[in-house]
């Protein structure tokens, strides 16, 4: 009896283990079927900005107030969220409404079916037109980019008047003469976070739109059409070489914290990220005005922009998710102008929904940008992430002391090697 | 007998199996597709994946060497600064045991936390060892600490040592306490000084300690992941980038396929270099 247990266990057992291990040599690929948890009553708002959670919540109560819907936010770190949302999305666990950042992410997120289409719905009429373009994929609408930021150096105005400059610099060699002027003045002319990849970037936007051959040319360097080592790129990188003696000390190694807190502080004239930090910096207890100054990298007859713009923090209804009319419901309550106000003047970020009104201080002092000549962000026109870190770190590495030259080979030959 | 005593493994077998040799079986399967990770379709590539990872990526060759530039500095620094506080802190006193609990504490700290005490003390604005430096005058030696792509990875190593030298002195301690005292009685009655009882009596009756604390510290190094994105952000730079980070950095780029092949010259390489580590050490014992 025992010996016929024992070999049906055996049996078992191998059995067990061989199915096991052929399904282990089965090839990739998952079911695309909804996964979401049906039972849970709240809806979970998948989101990278920990510093909107406070507004999130207040706008949360009203939604809940009129729809009885409960909203859960559910916040990752933003370089955490680039790298692992698509895969917590598609798990349905979380994320029943999401963001995304544009570019890479928002498109993998679309091709791999988490997003719902919004092509035709009513909430898209909310919006600007021409502010929505990317959230849109093979002609859908997966999704409505929601903030609108300026990828622009921040410049603490008060200092910038003490350096005897009425209006910004025109050209290069103005913007040169401009940081020159601080640095005699013992203020660091540009505080750059150079040791925090993801805020390093934000640089690369204004000294490429001016210098670059076409408005595509990051996206054309992936695809190979161009390349670092062409000319105008290698003007960027001198650039770059140019700007060091006007980086705080050690820029290749301080955070995007200290870069802010220096800006804050008054110990920097301009901040070299966006006006997504504004915020940050009021919270730090600044009280200077703040405008955007943007370093305009070629002679003034031949700069086409005056900034950078991007339009992000893209919102999506998951496809997986069992809850999708109530994410639909709160992606309409946020693109409402009233509530998109209630966050835009909460965060201190300007909006992509229109006829919001602009209460708070600096979105009121930023305002015309809104209506100047400005380029949508270049560097999120990467969709592979070694190739844009390449690129990104051929700038750290020149301001680092590398020569252009060898910082472009170098990465042009890892930009071949991932293409 | 013998089958009940199979029983007894069953459970642990089934977990390991489940959740080790699947997964790596998996990882093998994998790594012959340009699976992105979330598409329903993929196409077979052969070995090209494992064959580009080894002979035509400098990002995994980059990351292969910071991890042995981590690998031997934290190997060296960890052991050596181990084995100094347990040969001081080996007696039993009052001052020995306070400093044994003072040198152990960072173990205890997760590695998040040690990061962020790190990031301050590298911060080069606003840091620690910067300020440190203004204030006794040697603001020459300042420096970007983590921004300083050549030397990086040292100051990660050094934030590494501190927070796991304190762990290894209690398994150094642990084996200076198993020394028969005879045995240094007689390296005294035979005129031995204090370094050559260290050198002769010591130093050879702790080898099994050396050893165990090498094959661990290098494990450990090989997954120092948490602490270098923490240190590092994520991605890490390219100065930063070791190992694990890359393999991560490649699965976020939905690059599923290639990132399984990395792993697999992963796990490959710490193969290598424990089986040398053996070699080395079976060597110098002898």
């Amino acid at each position: 009896m025992t010996t016929y247990h024992r070999r049906n266990l055996l049996k078992l057992a191998a059995g067990a283990g061989a199915a096991s291990f052929l399904a282990a040599c089965a090839g990739p690929g998952g079911s695309t079927k909804t996964t979401a948890d049906t039972k849970a009553k709240d809806l979970s708002f998948a989101h990278w900005r920990a510093e909107d959670k406070a507004v999130f919540e207040q706008i949360i109560a009203d939604f809940q107030k009129v729809k009885g819907i409960a909203v859960r936010q559910d916040i990752s770190p933003s370089n955490d969220y680039q790298s692992t949302a698509l895969q917590k999305l598609r798990g349905g666990t979380i994320g029943d409404s999401f963001t995304a950042f544009r570019g890479a992410q928002f498109l993998d997120i679309a091709k791999a079916g988490v997003s719902t289409d919004l092509t035709g719905q009513s909430l898209l009429s909310k919006y600007e037109p021409s502010l929505i373009t990317a959230g849109a994929s093979d002609g859908k609408q997966y999704g409505v980019p929601y903030q609108l930021v300026f990828n622009t150096p921040l410049a603490n105005t008060d200092l910038i008047s003490k350096a005897g400059l009425g209006e910004a610099p025109k050209d290069w060699q103005g913007f040169l003469a401009l940081a020159d002027k601080l640095k005699t003045q013992g203020v660091a002319p540009i505080a750059w976070p150079g040791g925090d990849a993801a805020n390093a970037g934000q640089l690369l936007n204004i000294m490429v739109v001016n210098n670059a051959p076409a408005d595509d040319a990051l996206g054309k360097i992936e695809t190979g059409e161009y390349k670092v080592t062409d000319d105008w790129f290698l003007t960027v990188l001198k650039q770059y070489a140019e700007l060091r003696p006007y980086f705080q000390d050690s820029a290749t190694g301080t955070s995007s914290d200290a870069a802010l807190a220096l800006f804050a502080q008054g110990k920097a004239a301009l901040l070299a990220t966006g006006s997504f930090q504004v915020a940050g910096v009021r919270k730090l207890g600044a009280t200077f005005p703040i405008d955007l100054l943007a370093p305009i990298t070629t002679t003034a007859d031949k700069a086409r922009y005056e900034g950078v713009f991007n339009a992000t923090f893209i919102l999506g209804v998951n496809a997986k998710s069992a809850k999708q009319d109530n994410a639909r419901a709160w992606i309409e309550h946020l693109s409402d102008p009233a509530v998109a106000g209630v966050y835009a003047n909460g965060t201190a970020q300007h909006v992509t929904v229109k006829d919001v009104e602009y209460t708070n201080a600096d979105l009121k002092a930023l305002a015309p940008w809104l209506t100047r000549k400005t380029a949508l962000a270049p560097r999120f026109q990467f969709t592979n992430l070694d190739i844009r870190g390449a690129v990104e770190n051929a700038t750290v590495a020149v301001a680092g002391g590398k020569s252009p030259e060898q910082a472009a080979e170098e990465a042009q030959k890892v930009i071949d090697q991932k293409k | 007998m013998k089958f009940k005593l199979w029983l007894f493994a069953a459970p642990a077998l089934v977990l390991y199996g489940g959740f080790f040799l699947l997964p790596a079986v998996q990882g093998l399967r994998y790594a012959t597709t340009d699976w992105d990770g979330w598409s329903p379709a993929f196409n077979e590539v052969g070995l090209a994946n494992l064959t580009d990872v080894v002979s035509n990526d400098d990002l995994f060759r980059n990351a292969l060497t910071n991890n042995l530039k981590f690998l031997l500095a934290v190997v060296i620094g960890q052991t050596a600064l181990a084995l100094l506080l347990a040969v001081l802190l080996a007696a039993r006193s009052r001052a020995s045991t306070f400093l044994r609990a003072l040198f152990f504490l960072p173990t205890v700290l997760s590695s998040v936390s040690v990061a962020f005490i790190w990031k301050f003390v590298y911060d080069p604005n606003f840091g620690l060892a910067n300020n440190l430096l203004d204030a006794v005058g040697l603001d020459a030696w300042k420096s970007a600490y983590l921004g300083n792509e050549s030397t990086a990875i040292l100051w990660v190593a050094v934030a590494q040592v501190w927070f796991h030298a304190g762990q290894m002195m209690v398994v150094y301690i642990a084996g200076i306490n198993q020394i028969p005292e005879e045995l240094y009685d007689a390296a005294k009655t035979d005129g031995a000084g204090r370094w050559q009882q260290f050198r002769h009596v010591t130093w050879p009756m702790v080898a099994p300690a050396t050893t165990l604390v090498i094959a661990y510290t290098t494990l450990q190094s090989f997954k120092a992941f948490d602490l270098i994105l923490g240190l590092a952000g994520n991605p890490p730079r390219a100065g930063l980038d070791v190992l694990a980070t890359r393999i991560y950095s490649t699965f976020a780029n939905s690059q599923l396929g290639y990132a399984a092949a990395e792993s697999i010259v992963f796990m490959a390489a710490i193969a290598l270099v424990t089986w040398l580590q053996n070699r080395a050490g079976k060597a110098v014992h002898r």
